[in-house]
C-alpha cells in the first residue's frame, strides 16, 4: 500500500464537490411543516431546470397522483411538504451521485440505480413496518453510499491488495478498512457533515454496514442498513464486491422485520425504482 | 442476436442468439438448452414462492421460481425443445454474510427450484451456487456453452 492512503482520502474528502445550494436550504427547511409554495418557489427560482426535474419526478408514477402536476404549488399541496422535500433532495443529489464507480465495478448510472434503490426500499419498509418519526430515511438512503465516488478510485489503484484481503471472506467495509485505514461509510459520513447534514442523516450513512456499531441505535440506521443490503442481493447496483457484507442479526430484530414483509418489498422494488428512473430517463424530451 | 434477461425476468432464444443476464446475487439464474434442436432459455428469478405477492405473481410469474421454471420450460419447448435432450443448469443464490435465516432467499431460491426439479425427473447438469459473488452468466444459443463471469474472470458452467 502506498504510504498513508488516509491523508490522500482526507485530501479527496475536502476537494470532494459541495452540496447544490437549494439541497441545503431544502434541508434547513425540512423540519418546519410550514413551508410555504412561496418559500420554496424561493429557493428554486435561479434554477429553471432544477424545478422542471422536480416536476418530472412528482409526475412519475412512483408517486401515483391522480392528474400531472404542472407547477410546484400544486405538487406542495398533493404529497405534502415532506414528500415534495424528499423529492427536491433526490432532484438535487442525482449530480452528485450519478456517477461512474471504478473499483466497485459499477458503470455509470448504477450507483445512482442503487441509492434510489434503496431509498424505495427503505421506504417501503418503513411503510411495512408502520413506522413514524423516520422522515429523513428517503436522503439518507440516498446518500449512504457517496463515500463509494472517493473510495472506489483508490480501490481500482490497489485491487489485488483489495482482492486479497477480501478472499479471506470478511465484510467488504472491514476490507477497505484493513487496506486503506477507513471505509466508504466514514468517508460518506464525513462528506455529508462537511455538508452540514443533520446528525440522524450522517449516522444512517456511518453505520449503514455496521448498524451494532453505532453509539445511539436508531431505526434510520437499521433500515438503511437492511435496505441496502436486499437491494445488493436482488442486483441492484451490485459491484465487484457482490454480496460481502454482513447482515446484522441485530438491525433485523430490532425493526422487528418478518420475513413476508421482506420479500413483498422485495417483489415490488424493481417497478418501483422503474418507475422513478423513467421520469429522469425523460427529462430532455 | 444478444438478448439481455433483466431480473423477474425470462428470454428463450434460437440458433445464433446470445442470452446474457447481469448481478445475480441471492436471484436464480436458469439455464435450459436443447443441443439437438439448438434452442434454450434462462430465467432470473428473484423470490421463491409467489404467493408472497400474488398480485405481482400475476402480472410477472417470471419474479418467482415456482411460476417461473415451468414457464422457461413450456416456451423453450415452444420453440421445438424437447424434455429427455434438456441440459439444465443453475447459476446465482447467493447469500450476504451472517446468519440471519430470513435473508437467506437465495438458498430458498435453490431449495424450490430442486424440488421442483426433482418432482419432474430432471437432472441439474451443472451448477454454480451460492457465497457471496455477483454473477453474470450467458448462454450461447449456438453452442450451448454457459458461461459464469464472476468480478473479471469468466468460466464455463
Amino acid at each position: 500500500m502506498t504510504r498513508s492512503p488516509k491523508k490522500k482520502i482526507a485530501r479527496e474528502i475536502a476537494s470532494f464537490p459541495s452540496i447544490p445550494q437549494a439541497a441545503a436550504k431544502i434541508l434547513a427547511m425540512l423540519d418546519n411543516p410550514n413551508t410555504s409554495a412561496e418559500e420554496i418557489g424561493a429557493v428554486l427560482r435561479y434554477d429553471a431546470g432544477l424545478t422542471a426535474n422536480i416536476l418530472k419526478l412528482t409526475n412519475s408514477s412512483y408517486f401515483g397522483l391522480p392528474s400531472k402536476v404542472a407547477s410546484v404549488r400544486q405538487a406542495l399541496v398533493l404529497l405534502g411538504w415532506k414528500k415534495l422535500a424528499h423529492l427536491i433532495m433526490t432532484a438535487c443529489v442525482s449530480a452528485v451521485m450519478d456517477k461512474a464507480v471504478p473499483g466497485y465495478g459499477l458503470p455509470m448510472g448504477e450507483l445512482w440505480r442503487h441509492s434510489i434503490a434503496v431509498s424505495v426500499v427503505a421506504e417501503g419498509l418503513a411503510k411495512e413496518l408502520e413506522m413514524t418519526g423516520v422522515d429523513e430515511i428517503f436522503t439518507a438512503a440516498l446518500l449512504h453510499d457517496v463515500g463509494k465516488l472517493v473510495l472506489g478510485a483508490f480501490i481500482k489503484a490497489e485491487t489485488d491488495s483489495v482482492d486479497a484481503t477480501a478472499d479471506r471472506g470478511i465484510s467488504f467495509e472491514k476490507v477497505e478498512r484493513e487496506v486503506f485505514g477507513t471505509d466508504h461509510a466514514e468517508i460518506g459520513a464525513r462528506i455529508l457533515q462537511n455538508w452540514s447534514f443533520p446528525e440522524q442523516i450522517i449516522s444512517a450513512v456511518r453505520w449503514h454496514h455496521e448498524p451494532d456499531g453505532a453509539p445511539v441505535s436508531n431505526p434510520l440506521i437499521d433500515i438503511v442498513h437492511v435496505a441496502n443490503v436486499l437491494c445488493l442481493m436482488i442486483g441492484m447496483g451490485v459491484g465487484r464486491e457482490g454480496l460481502q457484507y454482513h447482515l446484522s442479526d441485530g438491525a433485523v430484530q430490532r425493526i422487528g422485520l418478518k420475513e413476508g414483509q421482506l420479500e413483498w418489498v422485495a417483489a415490488n422494488a424493481v417497478s418501483w425504482v422503474e418507475e422513478i428512473l423513467l421520469s429522469f430517463a425523460t427529462q430532455f424530451e | 442476436m444478444k438478448q439481455i434477461v433483466a431480473v423477474g425476468d425470462m428470454k428463450v432464444g434460437t440458433n445464433g442468439d446470445i442470452l446474457v443476464t447481469h448481478a445475480l446475487g441471492s436471484c436464480l439464474g436458469l439455464i435450459i438448452y436443447d443441443p439437438e434442436a439448438k434452442v434454450g432459455g434462462m430465467l432470473h428469478a428473484m423470490l421463491p414462492l409467489s404467493k408472497i405477492n400474488p398480485q405481482k405473481a400475476e402480472a410477472n410469474p417470471y419474479m418467482f421460481v415456482d411460476k417461473g421454471v415451468p414457464l422457461l420450460f413450456k416456451a423453450v419447448y415452444g420453440l421445438g425443445g424437447q424434455k429427455q435432450r434438456m441440459v439444465v443448469k443453475a447459476a446465482g443464490c447467493g447469500s450476504p454474510l451472517g446468519k440471519n435465516a430470513m435473508f437467506k432467499i437465495g438458498e430458498r431460491n435453490y431449495t424450490v427450484l430442486k424440488k421442483l426439479l426433482w418432482k419432474n425427473s430432471i437432472i441439474l447438469e451443472a451448477e454454480d451456487i451460492g457465497g457471496t459473488a455477483s454473477r453474470t452468466v450467458s448462454l450461447d444459443l449456438s453452442t450451448g456453452q454457459t458461461l459464469v463471469k464472476i468480478r473479471e474472470e469468466s468460466k464455463v458452467l
